[in-house]
């Protein structure tokens, strides 16, 4: 399987001198669900805005769908994200003023592309949105807001989904419904999607996971159960001679 | 709390800048107001001592209300561009009276600063206005300008006393926070009275004061003033008005227009309250300006009062007046609007929108806003040129070229784009996944 997101040697250090990632190296497969997983402060949530280019790295290379992230200006970066790059993040990052659908077609008609409506209100459909196009996002409950960030998402049709914490915001069994859907998606869609979390149960849902801690690789775990995520957590602190004894 | 107060000014003494401004300014006009009180102690009536009295009451009182007005919208935003901390004192276990007494503070030691440093401007202005006075007569030339008591305890008086007010209002306004509902029935009402007390000036203007020549523009000008405050307060109906008009147009921008339509439609309260100022402006400036211009042309070859050249005198330094404190709460507003807008700037971003298109959206939005203030302005201009038209020159609609009043709609327009373009750049300044959480 070929690496649809691949960042090498990545070094983040924030001003003030707190190192955030420390030498990361790492690939994520075409068609692969993947966990991050770390305690807080352990460079998560950096790997993915530095791999899904919505921040620079101090040092190391990021390679997205085959083409390398070398854009350093603003304008550059946000072009090269809005074509090959879909998110979903914790508190949805839907527009207050704009409807369902508006808000679903927003990153398309920002890259100056034409939506397809009938693409759109069928991605809508699927999503359990169908009857609730023309709805404010203050109408919606959590669950459906994060779907319409899904179907954000999915209808630029990205090589790659990012989610920080999609769930972070999210009562149990709406948490379930967006992981189901996420993991739906990869596997009967064929999309890739990479998560970062801290909640084990939600990373259960991935192919695999990545852990970091303090900033570095700290081992990987494929087809996860929720136990075996947190006992790894548990004792990340051990092997890289962490706080935690 | 107040010591947390003093300690906010010379943390952020930037965040000051505009309600400082506006309290300079305003006690350094009603020092010099207030100075020809001073000069008139002591002298007798044949000296001159009513003129004084009379323009100080006049002069003092507009600067009464249009600094009052500008410090509460300039500390109210001022404060409320901070509401996170004060989220975070509340949560450290601060209460009302407390969040208050902090507001208030800060007021009264910005304003204390304001009223200190404007004692020689006011003293400067206070001689001007005396010398004048005696140019025109109204004053006999032995008169020395005083500077005394007066002028300073009504110069510190009312900037303290203003700016406490404003600091109560403002502290009343965060308590209450999102339960503050508009009450547009009662703004309503309040534009409709404004708006038939100008008209009433108008009508009176052209049927009473005709034929009696400079003097038909104490009715105008005021007609025109009390238009302008009338549509002011209609400012998000004629917003709402002019983007139904517009949105074809702004659409055709593409994604860009599209979003500052419905963003008009959405956050129409806030940038009505933009509209505002603009409106003001070029309501009063236009009015006067022309009003001036249609006396000039009508005096021409004809015997002038003597205090003729004195009031075209006070015409423009009124416009200057109102020009300045009007720039002063356009930036104001629309920065502090804008900066409020960090986080949806920072969504659009993530959605996709480049900081070029975000710049593109305000850009449009800050078009409707000028639009809309400028035409409104013209229409409240019209309640002063059109009868002081009939009444001096017998000529409703003047001749006057109409490059005045595209200086002043041109003025308007590049103060909000550069107050608007500016923050916004600002504000969308460094990545966005940090400012989406703030």
């Amino acid at each position: 399987m070929t690496d649809i997101v691949r960042v090498e040697e990545l070094y983040k250090t924030y001003e003030g001198g707190v190192t955030a990632l420390d030498g990361v190296t790492a690939g994520f497969a075409a068609g692969s669900f993947t966990a991050v997983m770390g305690p807080s402060g352990s460079g998560k949530s950096t790997l993915l805005q530095c791999a899904a280019g919505l921040d620079r790295p101090t040092g190391g290379r990021v390679f997205i769908d085959g083409t390398e992230l070398t854009a350093t200006k603003d304008t550059p970066m946000t072009k090269f994200r809005r074509t090959r790059v879909g998110f979903v993040f914790q508190d949805y990052n839907l527009l207050p003023s704009l409807t369902v659908e508006q808000n679903t077609v927003l990153s398309l008609r920002l890259a100056g592309r034409r939506p397809d409506r009938t693409r759109v209100h069928a991605v809508l459909d699927r999503l359990g949105l169908g009857d609730r196009l023309h709805e404010l996002p203050e109408r919606l409950s959590g669950g459906q807001r994060q779907r319409v960030a899904v179907a954000r998402a999915l209808v630029t049709e990205p090589a790659v989904i990012f989610a920080d914490e999609p769930t972070g915001a999210l009562d149990l069994r709406s948490a379930r419904e967006v992981l189901t859907l996420l993991r739906s998606i990869v596997h009967d869609h064929g999309r890739t999607v990479v998560m970062v979390t801290h909640d084990p149960v939600a990373a259960a849902y991935a192919d695999s996971v990545v852990f970091l801690a303090d900033g570095r690789l700290a081992g990987s775990l494929r087809a996860p159960t929720a136990d075996a995520v947190a006992e790894r957590l548990a004792h990340l602190g051990d092997r890289v001679g962490g706080v935690l004894a | 709390m107040i010591a947390v107060a003093l300690r906010n000014l010379r943390h952020r003494p930037g965040g000051f800048i505009a309600t400082f401004l506006s309290a300079f300014l305003g006690a350094a006009l009603i020092m010099a107001f207030a100075a020809l009180l001073d000069t008139a102690s002591g002298l007798s009536a044949a000296e001159g001592n009513d003129s004084l009295v009379t323009t100080a009451m006049v002069g003092g009182g507009w600067c009464l209300v249009i600094v009052a007005f500008a410090v509460t919208s300039t500390l109210s935003l001022a404060v409320r561009q901070r509401s996170e901390q004060i989220a975070l004192l509340r949560r450290a276990g601060a209460t009302g009276p407390q969040i208050r007494r902090m507001v208030v503070g800060e007021a009264l030691a910005v304003a204390l600063l304001a009223s200190a440093i404007a004692v020689p401007a006011g003293w400067l202005l206070g001689r001007v206005l005396v010398s004048l006075l005696k140019d025109t007569g109204q004053v006999v030339a032995a008169v020395s300008p005083g500077f005394g008591g007066i002028a300073l305890a009504l110069g510190f008086g009312v900037t303290l006393l203003g700016s406490f007010a404003a600091g109560l209002a403002t502290a009343r306004r965060i308590l209450a926070s999102s339960s503050r509902r508009e009450r547009p029935r009662l703004r309503r009402l309040g534009a409709v009275l404004f708006l038939l007390i100008g008209a009433n000036c108008a009508v009176l203007t052209a049927t009473l004061m005709d034929g009696k020549g400079i003097d038909a523009m104490q009715t105008a000008g005021q007609a025109g003033i009390w238009a302008s405050i009338g549509l002011a307060l209609l400012a998000p109906e004629l917003l709402r008005l002019v983007t139904v008009v517009l949105g074809p147009l702004v659409r055709v921008f593409g994604v860009a227009g599209d979003l500052a339509v419905t963003g008009v439609h959405s956050r129409t309260r806030q940038l009505a309250s933009a509209v505002m100022p603009v409106l003001l402006f070029t309501g009063i400036a236009t009015g006067t300006v022309y009003m001036q211009g249609i006396e000039d042309r009508a005096a021409e070859g004809q015997i002038q009062p003597e205090y003729a050249q004195d009031i075209q005198t006070l015409n423009y330094v009124v416009v200057g007046m109102i020009t300045l404190f009007v720039a002063i709460m356009l930036v104001n507003t629309l920065v502090a609007a804008t900066t409020h807008r960090r986080r949806e700037f920072a969504q659009q971003r993530l959605a996709g929108a480049t900081t070029g298109q975000v710049l593109a959206m305000v850009s449009l939005e800050g078009v409707l806003i000028t639009v809309t203030g400028v035409l409104g302005g013209l229409a409240a201009s019209m309640f002063t040129i059109l009868p002081f038209g009939s009444a001096r020159a017998d000529q409703i609609w003047p001749s006057e070229s109409p490059w005045a009043f595209a200086i002043v709609a041109c003025s308007a327009a590049v103060l909000t784009a550069f107050a608007t373009i500016q923050t916004t750049s600002r504000t969308v300044r460094g990545p966005a996944t940090t400012a989406v959480r703030a």
